[in-house]
């Protein structure tokens, strides 16, 4: 049953044009140039320093790194970060 | 960012939590719906971050069980703002001390300004008004209401017909008006004296004219008492005829006192019901705010039963707004109930003095009221009920012009 669902779940959000995000609860990760990033729909924050970030992702870890990192504001799911952003990678589990 | 909007005012914390893996403190909170941010790693086991004043109470929870130490390093906002203004004491003292200073001053007259009359009646004006305690440096509180003010000054100078008395702030405006006394208007040209009333004349004063009545004629209204129209015989002879004819009417003057009768009704109850004050007062003060009254001054109930209340609301103001806050004021005084049983013979004295002054005030005051008789005299229900009969000594002339045809 789960499997199916997950399966319909892509083909909804291309056919429909729903946003994937809500429909595969998949993370959403705004930059604007090199100073923010803004995350919605994470699980949790696992690592947090100077310069990384590492949130879980129901696919993995998103890792961010860069440099002079303030976490803005965090709210439950939603994270803003400032700094200087190098990198955004995605670790699968 | 919207969810950090207010912090300042409702004031926030900067926290330094120290331990291993310091930010996953900071992720305990926000499952447990403590909003932070400003997040800052100082060190590998350091980490700072701002949390809500209000969500304290949480944070202590959240930290219950952890392995974490908790310092706060930074306390800002406005309640702590507040806190630490209140601990300076001369300062709260000193701000307290310029609000009563402002409020005392705005409810001192400052001015007290007379418009629109002649210096003469401003000086008296201000007179009466020092004696009635309205002067600058006095208390607006102490003081009556504008309109019992503009009462008594017209009572008591009488060269004032009309005198506005505004109270703005902390000045008194007063706009007088000056009596100007008009004189009598009199029927301009010739004219004759005709009877108003029906009489018997006991006195003539004819200063110009012929008198066409005699002293004891009974007249009735509109009877010719003086007449206009004088007829020298002995010079129209000499005249020619046309102006024999063209004699010109004078105005007459004068002056006809008769005898005139009025028949009144009085009734006089037997018992009467009044109140009495004794003397006995007591004056309460209450602070109304909105709706609600807080006693200031005088608690408890008088001894007495019987009161008489009389409440008077006194305004506040700061600068020139009016507060929501006013100063009542209650006097309680107390008061006894008479019962008066008159004899017959006294309800028909006190009948006859009211049928004279009523009659007095409507005649007037150059009216002398001769003699009284009583018709008739019944007594029913309790009342005494007279018809009387009083005669009155009174001019009864009346002018009216002499129509000339032209």
């Amino acid at each position: 049953m789960k499997k199916w669902q997950q399966q319909i779940r892509p083909w909804l959000s291309k056919y429909f044009s729903l946003p994937s995000d809500v429909m595969m609860e998949l993370p959403r990760i705004t930059m604007i140039g090199q100073l923010h990033v803004y995350i919605e729909n994470h699980q949790g924050l696992v690592v947090y320093s100077d310069t990384e970030l590492r949130l879980k992702s129901n696919k993995g870890y998103i890792q961010i790194t860069g440099s002079a990192f303030v976490l803005k504001m965090m709210l439950p799911e939603e994270i803003l970060l400032e700094g200087t952003i190098e990198e955004v990678k995605f670790i699968p589990v | 960012m919207k969810h950090i909007q207010g912090s300042s005012m409702m004031g926030f914390i900067t926290i330094l939590v120290r331990g291993k893996d310091p930010e996953l403190f900071f992720q305990k909170c926000i499952e447990r719906d403590i909003l932070v941010w400003n997040v800052k790693k100082k060190s590998d086991t350091a980490c700072a971050g701002n949390i809500k004043l209000r969500d304290l109470s949480q944070l202590k929870q959240v930290k219950r069980g952890t392995h974490y130490k908790l310092t706060f390093t930074n306390k800002r906002g406005f309640p702590f703002l507040l806190k630490s203004f209140t601990r300076k004491k001369e300062l709260v003292i000193g701000l307290l001390l310029s609000i009563l200073l402002v409020f005392f001053l705005s409810n001192i007259i400052w001015e007290v300004r007379i418009t629109n009359v002649p210096r003469d009646i401003e000086e008296k004006i201000s007179d009466q008004l020092t004696e009635y305690g309205i002067h600058q440096g006095t208390w607006t509180f102490t003081l009556d209401s504008p309109s019992n003010i503009q009462q008594r000054l017209i009572n008591d100078i009488p060269e004032l017909l009309w005198v506005g008395v505004q109270q703005n702030g902390t000045s008194y405006i007063l706009e007088g008006v000056e009596k100007t006394i008009v004189e009598e208007e009199e029927v301009e040209g010739p004219r004759n004296l005709v009877a108003s009333k029906k009489g018997v004349i006991e006195n003539m004063y004819v200063s110009k004219g012929q008198p066409r009545v005699q002293v004891n004629d009974y007249v009735e209204p509109g009877d010719l008492l003086v007449s206009g129209d004088i007829q020298f015989a002995d010079e129209n002879e000499e005249d020619d005829e046309k102006k024999d004819k063209n004699y010109e009417p004078i105005a007459a003057e004068g002056e006809v006192i008769a005898k005139t009768w009025y028949e009144t009704e009085v009734t006089v109850p037997l018992k009467a019901n009044h109140e009495r004050l004794t003397g006995n007062k007591e004056t309460k003060y209450h602070l109304k705010i909105g709706g609600v009254e807080f006693p200031v001054w005088g608690f408890g109930e008088p001894e007495y039963h019987k009161i008489h209340r009389e409440r008077y609301e006194k305004d506040l103001y700061l600068f020139k707004w009016n507060l929501p806050i006013s100063l009542m004021e209650t006097t309680l005084s107390e008061k006894t109930y008479h019962k008066a049983e008159r004899s017959k013979s006294e309800a028909i004295d006190i009948g006859i003095r009211q049928a004279k002054n009523e009659l007095q005030l409507r005649l007037g005051p150059e009216a002398d009221i001769v003699s009284e008789n009583i018709l008739q005299e019944i007594t029913e229900n309790g009342k005494v009920k007279l018809i009387l009969y009083i005669a009155v000594e009174e001019d009864i002339v009346k002018q009216e012009p002499i129509d000339q045809g032209d």
